[in-house]
């Protein structure tokens, strides 16, 4: 029993200089990521800003919590990887939101293109950093087989999270009819969204 | 042999209605094990084993259960089930995303097991992407692709998905399938540098990025490449950004052609359908006869963006050419690096490779990973060495002693999508430093410091001489002066008058009470200075008084006694 604490001791270190190793490897490739996805969800956040004057107090009775999985980041020690998916995740499913033909009556073309043009920009950065990453991570990804095979799956539950997340607001803008308001309320709902992730392009910089 | 033979009929006889009573009387009919879910895009299939012994008429039903359902509920399309599956895709489930519970039992009559609960799942995590369709199209040198995406119209499973499938697509020449080709495409791409007239076939997967998954290979598909088309399509197409203008240019080997170019949104790739109408005219590009315009910067919004050109000679158009994606943030420029070298020893030299100094233009260098080729070359050959490298150090190891070699690097976006480059830095040259450098330099060093001791002690020598000379010439005056003063206190006239030799002798006389005063009073000199320093340094003056003056008084009384 007296062993146990000496062997956790004893392994904390290896695992410690694991970690570290590993992030940085991680940063290695896409170490200016963050400073393209700060910029563009930025970006992105004033265009949502700027596609509407003011949100319409007629609209107000019909707001609802979609209760963004604020936790999924929030972790004390969150992987620069699990940041970077969970970031994907949102980006796509803001994407696909924001391709929807159904609101043309809406907003301005014009706003709605630099959106759908922001995100893709968005997109396109993240999947270029994460399909380097596969590449150099064909030995982590082995790792986590083993894991999920020795018993404990570990789904993506975050990602999870995000999906439900979003797809609460699907079935709001689908339950809604596409109203003006339903559009007017999932704008605000998607510019918090960014904001929140917004902040965590800095936890990307500091790994 | 015969009462064995009896006894067996005798077992059968009773065997067979012990089981038919089993089978129907139902106190122990088994339930159905190994309850398992499998999800191909939208259709949704239960499978379970049945107990061995079984019998006819035996049915299987089962139940579901998601949060919010305070009872099971009857599973469609999996009641009263003769076999050991089921398809209840027709649950119709709004949200794939939750949990949801299901138990089979076996039936018969009035009879039934009990329930055997499957593992509860998650369906969007156990769906897998199933087999495409595909439709293709041929060019002369190109294959147009459209696949479905997986799913039908109305999927819940991908209804999210939609927009971030991509396809992996395996393409081979049907002569010789050992040509494998592999690349990654949207839902509606084209597949380039074919040969014309030729058979190809190919497969292709669905794949999604987060949460990883790869579906199953749709079957193969062959399609015939067209023959050669009489005006070919405009290549290699290129654009830069110069001066507030981006210049779009291309090759083309016939003359009297006109050419045309259209540009259109990257993110349309994204999503499914035909996007053919939303390619624009790029302004300044319809039916130029040069291979090359220049297109003003506000024509594009800001963003990425394909570029097409296409080549016609009277009426004939050719297809259009291979697409160019290219990204506004292209119109920023990099600038060249700083350089400078450092011949580190005889045979290697150090290139440290400097920020580029802040112009007021925009600089990309700072926003984006650059990586940096650095050409070398010996000053008088044009062999040259080319680096790419990563860091902003570089040495060149196994060079010549005392030759000229120069360096020069450019920066460039390390990113593949849209290719951006620095000019040139100015060339810096520099010498290595002569051959076996370390010992010679020893050497001369030793040689050197051998020598300038030599030199010192000389130079003192000489000085302490003409000093000797000054303040202490020899006691021995001239022989002409020594004959006349021959007696010893004359001699000495110069150094010490005769005078203070007699006071010396006073002194010495009364020896005793000198030598007492002289001993007092520098005791008295030494506790007044004491006290005055105690005084000055503050507080712990006081103990330093006493003991000071304690210490002097004893000496004091050391010294007198």
């Amino acid at each position: 029993m007296s062993a146990e604490p000496d062997v956790i001791r004893k392994c904390m270190w290896p695992v410690c200089l694991m970690g570290l190793f590993v992030t940085s490897v991680l940063s290695l490739d896409c170490n200016l990521l963050n400073v393209h996805l700060r910029r563009v969800t930025w970006q992105n956040l004033s265009l949502l800003r700027r596609m509407s004057k003011s949100f319409p107090i007629e609209c107000l009775r019909e707001s609802k919590a979609f209760e963004l999985p604020q936790e999924i980041l929030s972790h004390t020690q969150p992987l620069t990887r699990d940041i970077k998916e969970a970031f994907y995740e949102m980006s796509r499913q803001a994407f696909h939101i924001f391709i929807q033909d159904t609101f043309k009556s809406t907003w301005e073309e014009k706003h709605l293109r630099q959106v759908q043009i922001g995100l893709d920009q968005q997109l396109q950065y993240l999947e270029q950093c994460l399909e380097e990453e596969e590449e150099n991570e064909d030995m982590r990804e082995v790792a986590e087989d083993e894991r999920t095979q020795s018993g404990t799956p570990v789904p993506q539950l975050s990602n999870l999270e995000l999906r439900r997340y979003f797809n609460r607001i699907d079935r709001f803008l689908k339950d809604k009819k596409y109203s003006h308001c339903a559009w007017e309320i999932v704008r605000v709902e998607i510019r918090r969204c960014f904001y929140f992730f917004h902040k965590f392009t800095a936890l990307l910089r500091r790994k | 042999m015969l009462a064995l033979l009896g006894a067996t009929t005798l077992m059968l006889v009773a065997g067979a209605p012990w089981v038919l009573p089993a089978a129907s009387g139902g106190t122990n009919l088994k339930s159905p094990e190994n309850g398992r879910v499998c999800i191909i895009d939208d259709n949704f299939i239960l499978q379970w084993n049945s107990s061995r012994e079984s019998v006819r008429n035996v049915t299987f039903s089962a139940e579901y259960k998601i949060p919010g359902m305070e009872n099971w509920k009857k599973l469609p399309g999996c009641q009263h089930i003769t076999s050991t599956e089921c398809n209840f895709s027709s649950v119709k489930l709004k949200n794939v995303y939750e949990k949801i519970e299901l138990r089979i039992r076996a039936e018969k009559g009035n009879n039934t097991s009990q329930w055997h609960e499957v593992k509860p799942f998650i369906p969007f995590q156990e769906a897998q992407i199933g087999p495409l369709d595909v439709h293709l199209e041929a060019e002369d040198k190109a294959i147009i692709i459209n696949i479905s995406p997986p799913g039908t119209k109305d999927s819940v499973m991908w209804a999210m998905d939609h927009s971030s499938f991509i396809y992996s697509l395996v393409i081979w020449k049907n002569s010789s399938s050992l040509e494998e080709r592999t690349e990654t495409v949207y839902s509606r791409d084209k597949i380039y540098k074919l040969s014309p007239e030729t058979t190809y076939c190919l497969k292709v997967k669905a794949e999604l990025r987060s949460p990883r998954r790869v579906g199953f290979y749709s079957p193969v598909y062959c399609i015939n490449t067209t023959e050669k088309h009489k005006v070919p399509s405009p290549e290699n197409i290129q654009i830069d950004a110069e001066n507030q203008v981006y210049v779009l240019k291309w090759d083309y080997a016939h003359e009297n052609t006109t050419f045309r170019a259209q540009w259109s949104h990257e993110f349309l790739k994204r999503i499914p359908g035909s996007h053919s109408d939303k390619w624009k005219q790029i302004p300044n590009c319809e039916d130029v006869e040069t291979t090359h315009c220049v297109i003003p910067q506000n024509a594009f919004p800001e963003g990425i963006h394909r570029i097409r050109v296409q080549a016609s000679v009277g009426n004939n158009t050719s297809f259009w050419s291979e697409e160019k994606i290219f990204n506004t943030e292209m119109k920023t420029i990099i600038f060249p690096p700083v350089i400078s070298m450092k011949s580190v020893n005889d045979d290697s030299l150090h290139v440290s490779i400097g920020a580029p100094k802040e112009s007021e233009n925009k600089s990309v260098n700072q926003l984006y990973p650059l990586i940096y080729e650095v050409i070398f070359w010996e000053n008088t050959s044009n062999a040259e060495r080319k680096v790419v490298e990563k860091r902003t150090d570089v040495t060149f190891p196994n060079l010549k002693p005392l030759t000229v070699y120069c360096v020069k690097a450019k920066a460039l976006t390390e990113n593949g999508k849209w290719n951006k480059s620095s000019v040139f830095s100015a060339t810096v040259c520099e010498k290595t430093k002569p051959g076996n450098t370390s010992k010679t330099w020893l050497i001369a060093g030793i040689c050197t410091a051998l020598f300038s001791i030599i030199v010192i002690i000389y130079v003192v020598k000489v000085l302490l001489r003409c000093i000797n000379y000054v303040f202490f010439p020899s006691s021995k005056p001239p022989s002409t002066v020594d004959e006349y003063f021959s007696e010893q206190p004359v001699r000495n006239l110069l150094l010490s008058t005769s005078e203070e030799q007699t006071e010396r002798c006073s002194i010495i006389e009364n020896a005793n009470t000198i030598t007492v005063i002289e001993e007092t009073n520098p005791i008295e000199d030494h506790k007044k200075y004491n006290s005055q320093t105690s005084q000055d340094s503050g507080n712990y003056s006081n103990e330093d008084e006493n003991s000071g003056s304690k210490i002097s008084e004893e000496l004091l009384e050391q010294e007198t006694v």
